[in-house]
């Protein structure tokens, strides 16, 4: 054997130093592999490890009811079932094969069987397919029944309106995912759905569930009481749509309010739709008109400017105005009566509605004071509704205004508001000048004087105007008489505005409240685009008012006093709460 | 009483006579530790396969302070016998084997189910490097070429099992000891080439379905991602998890929840770097570094050709374990079942390994010293 110790040392040496820079290189190598995948490519491969392993579990609560002030139900979740098919295991257990089952599910969902089959084989690897959402609980029994593998039921609720159309704008509705869309559903949609309970966890490979991560208790829906007075909504719907349909007008509206709380007892409109089956419903009918459509208020306003008259001081509650000639002109425009009535009082003033007085009363205060009367009167801000979609009305402010602009402005023209200030601005007038934020949940306690409440006109002043209403309603509009109480209100007719001015469409409104002696409710009436011989306010909207007035007044137990002559200057709050069937918010 | 120099001169020749390399053995004890903490965390938190792990890792320390004993050079003596052995033996799986996971490797004595081809990872070396070192270096061709040919009948045999991790660890240990030997460039070319050729040859004739699946998955590791492609994929997002600084020990989601197979043997890297990132992964592989540098080191330092060969073979295949171990968790390579050195739980491959150390501590230690 020979010996070759290190007798050539050098050829290998270098090897080594190659091998050695090999290793470095690879080691090297190695490192900035775990790093790409460490530091680059982490948050992709981390959510790659949670989409394994990290699952929620939503626990579902039903929704809470809406019901009205005297527990009433406005809407209501009725269990139903979805029908729902796995498409895997209908293929893994070949349940397509089951034909007659297959068409006996197609017959009692009105589907065609062909069509089903093809919509669950469409895509075999899905787990998840709907059949058909929400059907009764009598057809969900037989699908059970039938039995199909892979073929599933999943409780669902689904929303019912039990008042139909009456009630259909302020309730609103929900989607079929039971989220509120529209009206009180969609305003106080969190309440009504509750919170859905929430269990996130980790799971291991095999489904089993490791470490619960987080737990979030459900919170339970709570069922939602409005200020509505169901009888007085149902009332004012028929007797809206009545008039509407009579006066062949193209829609309206009508709000009743209770003047000390605020609270809003009907909100109305007509045309109006069936919540329960909307399909084909033209979308004009969906909108609650009495809070998004504006309209110029016409004489309806001019109680107001009496009051600012009033209020500033420059005339008494019996002083006399000059209407002498007749007619005036400011600036290039006229101003005039439709016929001279000569030297009137303010009560007069009001039932002539005289153009030529109420101009003389704007003019006679700083325009400053009148136009903030006007803001003060909540035109041109929401009403506090919170409802979706309120409009708050056009109203000018500008810093320059002609004196035929304060004039027109003084008998509503210029100004447009939706039905639903005008409600507040009579509920202020009947509530003593104190200005409340209009509510459509019911109050716990009424008339209480809340941050919000503000003291807007004088209680002696609204008290005086309140009166003056009353001589109207007796002396010009007797049509909108109450038999047994003394109600006040004021007719309102307005041409009615589009772009560039005015056209031949009228709206007829009329505002007031009762009883007289201790206003408790206001009622405002929008016949809009009467299509008959009769547009005034005063012959449209007028017989309307006086019913739903005198529905509202004996619903409410209201004593009549048509006989009692003493006013009260700050009135007390009379309206009963009926009692409390269950609990709601 | 010495002065200190002589008592430090004292407990160095303790360690050599003991034949323990110090530096090497401080390395192997830290991987074996790290190894402890995540086959513990790797095993389902099981106290029985950890006691199992620590039972396996003192026999392989015993096994290699025994071979450490052995002057190396006496090898030499048992090269051709036991390589003629081994390769009997290979046959003898191959025609009586038994059967586990799909592949033949045990031979069953009866009594223990025992695997040849460990056997052959440290023959193999020492074969070549006694048979390369009776002559001068550089070899000439003529010997470089008989020596691929001990080298490819094992290798052979072994891929037939089909155990290609070893077969490939195996066919490595034999060419570092050629390479190291001084085969010219020239040479390394032509062989690199007939290896490429050999590759379709390998492909069509030698590679088993599943294997040829392996590396299409390698490729493509998406196309099957819940089949074959699972592996890796579940492997990849367990490292990727880890970030920076891991989920911390026992906290890794993919290895805990067995998402990931295999998680405490071959796939162990994969627990190690989700628990303990990227910082942690930084000081595993540091840790190989050091250790392969000191075998370096020893082959670079070693009195005899042999011995030189010989330690740089088996310092090189301890670091083609690691590369091809990470390498194949990591997605750089194709699914090999090779563990990870040291760190993974398995006996027989421990135990060879550590052999192997005992075998360079030996040659560190068994010298001449010209006092």
């Amino acid at each position: 054997m020979k010996k070759s110790t290190q007798n050539n040392p050098n050829t290998v040496a270098w090897r080594f130093y190659v091998v050695l820079a090999a290793v470095v290189l690879i080691y090297a190598g190695l490192m900035a592999r775990t790093a790409y995948i460490q530091v680059i490519e982490p948050d992709m491969l981390k959510k790659q490890g949670d989409n394994r392993s990290l699952r929620t579990n939503t626990k579902t609560v039903q929704r809470g009811s809406i019901v009205d002030r005297n527990g009433h139900e406005l809407a209501i979740s009725v269990p139903v079932e979805t029908v729902w098919a796995d498409p895997k295991i209908i293929f893994d257990s070949n349940a397509l094969s089951m034909d007659k089952h297959w068409q006996a599910l197609a017959d009692v969902l009105g589907q065609n069987v062909n069509k089903l089959k093809v919509r669950v084989t469409k895509h075999p690897r899905k787990r998840f397919v709907y059949i058909e959402r929400k059907v009764a609980p009598a057809m969900a029994n037989y699908i059970r029944e039938l039995k199909i593998p892979g073929i599933h039921l999943r409780k669902e609720s689904k929303r019912f309106y039990p008042t139909g159309e009456i009630s259909a704008h302020v309730v609103g509705f929900t989607n079929v995912d039971d989220k509120g869309i529209e009206g009180v559903e969609r305003v106080y949609d969190q309440l009504l759905t509750g919170e859905n309970g929430e269990k996130r966890y980790r799971k291991d490979a095999k489904g089993r569930k490791i470490e619960i991560l987080s737990v979030k208790e459900a919170t339970p829906p709570k069922d939602i009481t409005l200020s509505i007075d169901q009888r007085i909504q149902a009332l004012a719907y028929r007797e809206l749509k009545g008039a509407v349909k009579a006066f062949k007008a193209t829609s309206g509206s009508a709000v009743v309010t209770n003047v000390h709380t605020g609270e809003v007892l009907a909100l109305v409109n007509s045309p109006s739709y069936n919540p329960n089956n909307r399909s084909g419903v033209a979308i004009h009918r969906f909108r609650n008109r009495a809070i998004t459509d504006i309209y110029e208020p016409g004489s309806t306003m001019k109680p107001l400017t009496v009051l600012t008259a009033l209020e500033f001081g420059s005339v008494e509650k019996d002083s006399i105005v000059d209407t002498y000639p007749g007619w005036m002109r400011l600036g290039g425009s006229r101003v005039a009566d439709p016929r001279y009535l000569g030297k009137i009082t303010l009560p007069e003033l009001l039932v002539h509605s005289s153009n030529m007085g109420t101009t003389k009363l704007a003019l006679s205060v700083p325009k400053d004071y009148l136009i903030d009367k006007f803001f003060d009167a909540g035109f041109s801000e929401d009403t506090g509704t919170g409802l979706v979609g309120e409009s708050s009305g056009m109203m000018h402010d500008r810093s320059r205004w002609s004196k035929f602009e304060l004039a027109t402005l003084s008998w509503g023209h210029g100004v447009a508001i939706t039905p639903i200030q005008l409600a507040r601005f009579y509920s202020t007038l009947g509530n003593g000048g104190i200005k409340k934020p209009l509510t459509i949940l019911k109050q716990e306690q009424s008339a209480q004087i809340t941050g919000d409440d503000e003291r807007i006109f004088s209680a002696e002043h609204s008290q005086n105007v309140v009166e003056m209403l009353e001589h109207v309603v007796n002396e010009q509009y007797t049509v909108a008489k109450v038999d047994g109480y003394r109600v006040g209100g004021k007719s309102g007719t307005a041409i009615k505005a589009f772009a560039g001015g005015y056209g031949n469409d009228y709206v007829g409104l009329f505002a007031g409240v009762a009883p007289i002696s201790n206003p408790e409710i206001a009622v405002v009436v929008v016949i809009d685009d009467p299509g008959g011989d009769l547009y005034h306010g005063g012959e449209v909207a007028a017989p309307v008012f006086s019913r739903i007035m005198k529905g509202a007044l004996r619903l409410l137990n209201v004593p009549p006093d048509a006989n009692t002559k003493i006013t009260l200057l700050q009135p007390e709050p009379k309206i009963e709460n009926i009692p409390k069937e269950r609990d709601h918010v | 009483m010495r002065s200190t120099g002589q008592d430090q001169q004292k407990y160095r020749t303790l360690w050599q006579r003991l034949h323990i390399d110090l530096p090497l053995l401080s390395g192997i004890l830290a991987l074996m530790t790290l190894g402890l903490f995540v086959v513990y965390s790797a095993g389902g938190q099981e106290n029985a396969i950890l006691i199992r792990h620590i039972k396996r890792i003192s026999v392989a320390l015993f096994v290699m302070f025994a071979v450490a004993q052995i002057p190396p050079l006496s090898y030499r003596k048992w090269a051709v016998p036991v390589f003629i052995l081994g390769l009997l033996l290979l046959t003898a799986v191959l025609l009586f084997g038994h059967v586990g996971k799909g592949a033949q490797r045990w031979l069953d004595l009866g009594f223990t189910k025992f695997q040849p081809s460990e056997i052959m990872k440290l023959v193999v070396p020492i074969m070549i490097a006694w048979y390369v070192s009776q002559y001068d270096l550089p070899t000439k061709i003529s010997r470089i070429i008989i020596a691929f040919i001990l080298v490819l009948i094992p290798t052979l045999l072994i891929a037939k099992q089909p155990d290609l991790g070893t077969s490939l660890l195996i066919a490595s240990s034999g060419i570092f000891v050629i390479f190291l030997a001084g085969a010219s460039w020239k040479l390394i070319g032509i062989c690199g080439g007939l290896a490429s050729a050999f590759a379709p040859i390998l492909w069509m004739f030698l590679m088993k379905p599943y294997q040829k699946q392996r590396v299409l998955t390698f490729l493509d590791p998406e196309k099957d991602p819940l089949g074959s492609g699972y592996h890796i994929i579940q492997s990849k997002i367990a490292i990727g998890s880890g970030g920076l600084q891991g989920k911390g020990w026992l906290q890794g989601t993919q290895s805990q929840l067995e998402f990931l197979p295999e998680r405490h043997t071959d796939f162990i890297f994969a627990v190690f770097s989700e628990e303990f990132g990227l910082v942690g992964v930084g000081v595993l592989l540091t840790v190989y570094l050091a250790i392969v540098m000191r075998g370096l080191w020893i082959a670079v330092n070693a009195q005899h050709a042999f011995t030189k060969l010989l330690a740089g073979s088996l310092t090189l295949t301890f670091f083609v374990y690691v590369f091809v171990n990470i390498g194949m968790v990591s997605g750089l390579l194709p699914v090999v079942g090779v563990p990870l050195p040291l760190v993974s739980y398995g006996g027989t491959s421990m135990v060879t390994l550590m052999a192997g150390f005992g075998m360079l501590m030996a040659i560190s230690t068994h010298r001449r010293f010209h006092a």
